[in-house]
């Protein structure tokens, strides 16, 4: 009983954490998706592949948003016509890059830049990959549900104001589902999965990078955190291996994940999944 | 309306938990504006559902039952498991006790943070315990720097008095440089752990510190040595003063600081159990 306590309060503060930004991430969705036509989407996106995929690895710099507050984003700008590759490195480095989980990596390593630039430059490294491979092999959205898109410039101002906020408690109820699921998931791993069992594992270079991978997703932190735990593991665990941790964890955890399956058709979800790994995990025996 | 009950809920969870300030068991409070805003998106989302909902309530009864909502598509049985799992928090937040993270986490999931495993024989593992440690970070000219004004800081005070704001950069910095602590008078507070490692008249005093939640705390502190069995449980709060000095701890296998207990007594657990990161150093 006592332990279910325990679990409870550690849910409880997960939702705690992470409602604030997904209550904007709902917003910032409902917004694109009574203002964006899709004909802005045609002038803004380079129409060179490699240009967009680049444009979108970089533009979450500007943009504060954590990796379950950008996943409902990303579904609206698929399917208001932005293509995958376009949309998919923004998914990725977005929770990395932006400007707060930065700072607070900065300040976690002690304000040292070093750790920054790695991750954020690695995030990049792997965005741009999978995008690039992302813009051959995909030509249509591949989201779970179609969905029917009405044409927004008709509507009024007032209408489209309305429009945004129905929208938003709507996202709001489609997503919150999974946030609320996978901070369940996690606490009770927290709780019940002993972390030693991974640490045991091994020390290798490439079990050490496997390892705080998969600590990174099961622990689901937000990623303006994670930076602080990754820094309690520095005797532990290489500056590759933690990187991998800091880069991994916020493209893919519990939360994000059953995010993306729901919004996603499953296949896609995996190819996605399999990619992200395979190049992050390729990506920290280089550092 | 069952939506418009369950935003009202939310939005009552989150000013629930700030007006009786449980916030603080949960979040590092230096964030708290973010939950704090939250109860007005959601008090603002319950009134556009809520109209919402109305408006839809007027439509229905005009087009005659062509209701084009998505949700009504699923079966009933669907939606209302739907809307179960976001009643769940609501209630097991509000029902529940708030559960003070202690000795039984620290043993249960070993130190899943600082990687430290109470049965483990690995040292690796073990070093990582209850040691804030940044160096890996540095340039080692800029870690230096910053050790030592965190030495010239706390190196220059006769006696170390740790609360709830020093607690973490303290222990680091002694972590850091014990040889410069050695003899150093030091009064602190925490619960009591018995390591399987520990013999009868020693025992390591804990804090969680916390950086944004409950779910990435970490436990920091000092072993400690008594003259005579203290007789104290897992969980115990204390108030030690003692020498700081250091010892080659065989089950770590590596020197570590420590104190030797002049005096103690038990406390009661405090109003705040954590001690917080902060963001200036």
């Amino acid at each position: 009983m006592k332990s279910f306590l325990q679990l409870n309060t550690i849910f409880v503060s997960i939702l705690i954490e992470s409602m604030p930004f997904v209550l904007i991430g709902v917003f910032i969705s409902g917004i694109i998706q009574m203002f964006v036509t899709e004909e802005m989407v045609q002038r803004w996106v380079p129409k060179n592949k490699v240009l967009a995929v680049l444009y979108s690895a970089l533009i979450g710099i500007l943009f504060p948003a954590c990796e379950c507050g950008i996943v409902p984003i990303t579904r609206r700008l698929v399917a208001k016509g932005v293509p995958l590759h376009a949309v998919i490195p923004f998914m990725l480095t977005g929770p990395i890059i932006n400007p707060i989980v930065l700072f607070s990596t900065y300040i976690a390593f002690g304000s040292n830049i070093k750790m920054v630039l790695y991750r954020s430059i690695f995030s990049c490294i792997v965005a741009v990959i999978i995008g690039l491979i992302l813009s051959v092999q995909y030509k249509d959205d591949q989201l779970r549900k179609k969905e029917v898109i009405s044409s927004v410039s008709s509507k009024t101002l007032k209408e489209k104001w309305m429009g945004t906020l129905q929208h938003a408690v709507d996202e709001f109820f489609a997503s919150g589902k999974y946030l609320i699921i996978g901070a369940f998931i996690a606490s009770a791993m927290q709780t019940y999965v002993k972390t030693s069992i991974f640490l045991a594992i091994g020390h290798g270079k490439a079990t050490s990078s496997l390892v705080m991978m998969a600590l990174a997703f099961v622990l689901s932190l937000c990623s303006e955190a994670d930076a602080f735990i990754a820094s309690s593991f520095q005797n532990t665990f290489s500056f590759g291996a933690l990187a991998a941790f800091l880069v991994y964890g916020p493209m893919l955890d519990i939360k994000n994940t059953l995010m993306l399956f729901q919004s996603f058709k499953t296949r896609f979800v995996l190819v996605l999944i399999a990619y992200i790994t395979v190049f992050v995990f390729i990506g920290s025996l280089f550092i | 309306m069952l939506r418009t009950y369950i935003l009202l809920g939310f939005a009552f969870l989150f000013f629930h938990l700030h007006a009786t300030g449980d916030i603080s068991k949960y979040i590092n409070m230096r964030y708290s504006y973010l939950s704090f805003s939250a109860i007005f998106l959601f008090a603002f989302l319950t009134i556009v559902q809520f109209v919402i909902a109305n408006r839809k309530e007027k439509e229905h009864h005009c087009h005659d039952g062509c209701c084009h909502h998505h949700d009504e598509e699923s079966p009933k049985w669907k939606r209302a498991l739907n809307y179960m799992v976001f009643i769940f928090p609501i209630v097991s937040a509000l029902l529940f006790p708030i559960a003070t993270l202690d000795s039984d986490i620290v043993k249960a999931k070993g130190f899943h943070i600082p990687g430290f495993d109470t049965k483990s024989e690995d040292p690796t593992v073990q070093r990582q315990f209850l040691r804030p440690d940044t160096s890996i970070y540095y340039d080692k000219d800029g870690y230096n720097d910053l050790m030592q004004k965190e030495l010239s800081y706390f190196g220059k005070q006769r006696r170390l008095v740790l609360n709830d704001e020093n607690y973490l950069k303290a222990i680091e910095t002694v972590y850091q440089f014990p040889g410069e602590f050695s003899d150093r008078e030091i009064e602190f507070d925490g619960f009591v752990y018995h390591d399987e490692t520990t013999n009868q008249n020693q025992l390591f005093i804990l804090r969680f510190g916390i950086i944004h939640c409950v779910a990435d705390s970490g436990v920091y502190g000092l072993l400690t040595q008594f003259s005579k069995p203290p007789h104290l449980k897992n969980d115990e709060w204390v108030h030690i003063k003692g020498k700081l000095s250091t010892i080659y701890y065989q089950p770590y296998n590596a020197t570590i600081p420590y104190v030797e207990v002049k005096s103690w007594h038990t406390i009661r657990q405090p109003e705040e159990p954590y001690v917080f990161r902060g963001y200036d150093r």
